[in-house]
């Protein structure tokens, strides 16, 4: 059991609580200078993941002969899409702000596939 | 005009995204000196292993960096990494640090002040007690080290700490207590001044 008086412990706390506090301001001020050790560990991470540089073409090709395939194996359904979308498309009262929005329409769509398929990553 | 610096969260999107290295290399520069200092106390200044332990921390991160939630500071969850990180190697070297660590003491000195050797001027002393207190905190468990560790040199509170050591608040609470009992028998030529 304890036979100190209260405020001599607490002193004794206040006196080591204070020596602890100075001490962790000194260690939060103390920098230590990088010396290579951010290189060291640059060097020491994973190579990055590189794709095959024949990645891209063959993708491009992948999608080209998929198209010709679909269209060789369901040549009835790809010519009734592509009727059924000339008769709408013709049914429609045509206008040239029409045809200017469709044109865009269907370059972001191309850009937005080309970008997705070539993209870097 | 030089751009501002790129906030951890933008440096940590940029790894996360794109495995930007560069960024990730401003997040080491950023926060080596404070993960290599804080695990130069939990190793009680073995210097190699602290920067080993630095190392393995920063790999650790880089891995788990697209789990980091945002949820705490990214200093606090380096520190989490770097604290189990030691405590891991203090498991592995357990026996080697126990039979040691006493006899790393200077015999009868432990951490007792001898006033003769002491100078009279504020910076011998102040000194002195830095050196005293580093051997006390040599004695500590590695469990109590770090809680007093986070709490006081990297100055988080309590829940912080908890989160860090992954225990309850009250667990931290308990370490620092006991801790502090037995840096205060160890120090206690300190106290009488």
């Amino acid at each position: 059991m304890n036979d100190q008086p209260r405020s001599a412990i607490n002193a004794e706390d206040d006196w080591l609580d204070a020596a602890l506090r100075v001490e962790g301001v000194a260690h939060r001020a103390d920098y230590l200078d990088d010396g290579g050790f951010t290189a060291r560990i640059m060097s020491a991470l994973p190579a990055p993941v590189a794709l095959p540089a024949w990645r891209r073409p063959v993708l491009l090709v992948l999608w080209a002969l998929a198209g010709l395939g679909m269209a060789f194996a369901l040549p009835s359904v790809v010519l009734d899409v592509t009727y059924d979308v000339m008769r709408i498309v013709l049914g429609q009262s045509v206008s040239f702000s029409g045809i200017g929005a469709a044109l865009v329409a269907i370059a972001v769509a191309t850009w937005a596939a080309a970008a997705f398929v070539l993209r870097d990553d | 005009m030089a751009e501002p610096p790129l906030s951890d969260a933008e440096l940590i999107a940029r790894v996360v995204v794109r495995d930007d290295r560069h960024a990730f290399s401003e997040l080491v520069r950023r926060y080596q000196s404070a993960v290599r200092t804080t695990l130069r106390r939990l190793t009680s200044g073995n210097l190699a292993l602290a920067d080993d332990l630095a190392q393995e921390t920063f790999m650790l991160a880089y891995r788990n960096l697209a789990s980091f939630r945002q949820e705490a500071k990214f200093s606090t969850w380096l520190y989490r990494i770097a604290t189990n990180a030691f405590l891991a190697d203090a498991r592995k070297r357990k026996e080697e640090l126990l039979g040691d660590r006493d006899d790393e003491l200077p015999d009868d000195e432990g951490a007792e002040r001898e006033d003769d050797a002491l100078g009279d001027s504020e910076l011998e002393r102040s000194a002195s007690l830095s050196m005293d207190m580093a051997r006390a905190m040599a004695v500590l468990s590695d469990a109590e080290r770090a809680a007093i560790v986070q709490c006081y040199h990297n100055d988080l509170s309590h829940e912080e700490a908890a989160q860090v050591l992954n225990c309850p608040v009250g667990t931290v609470k308990t370490h620092i207590l006991r801790a502090k009992q037995k840096l205060k028998s160890r120090l206690a030529a300190w106290a009488r001044d």
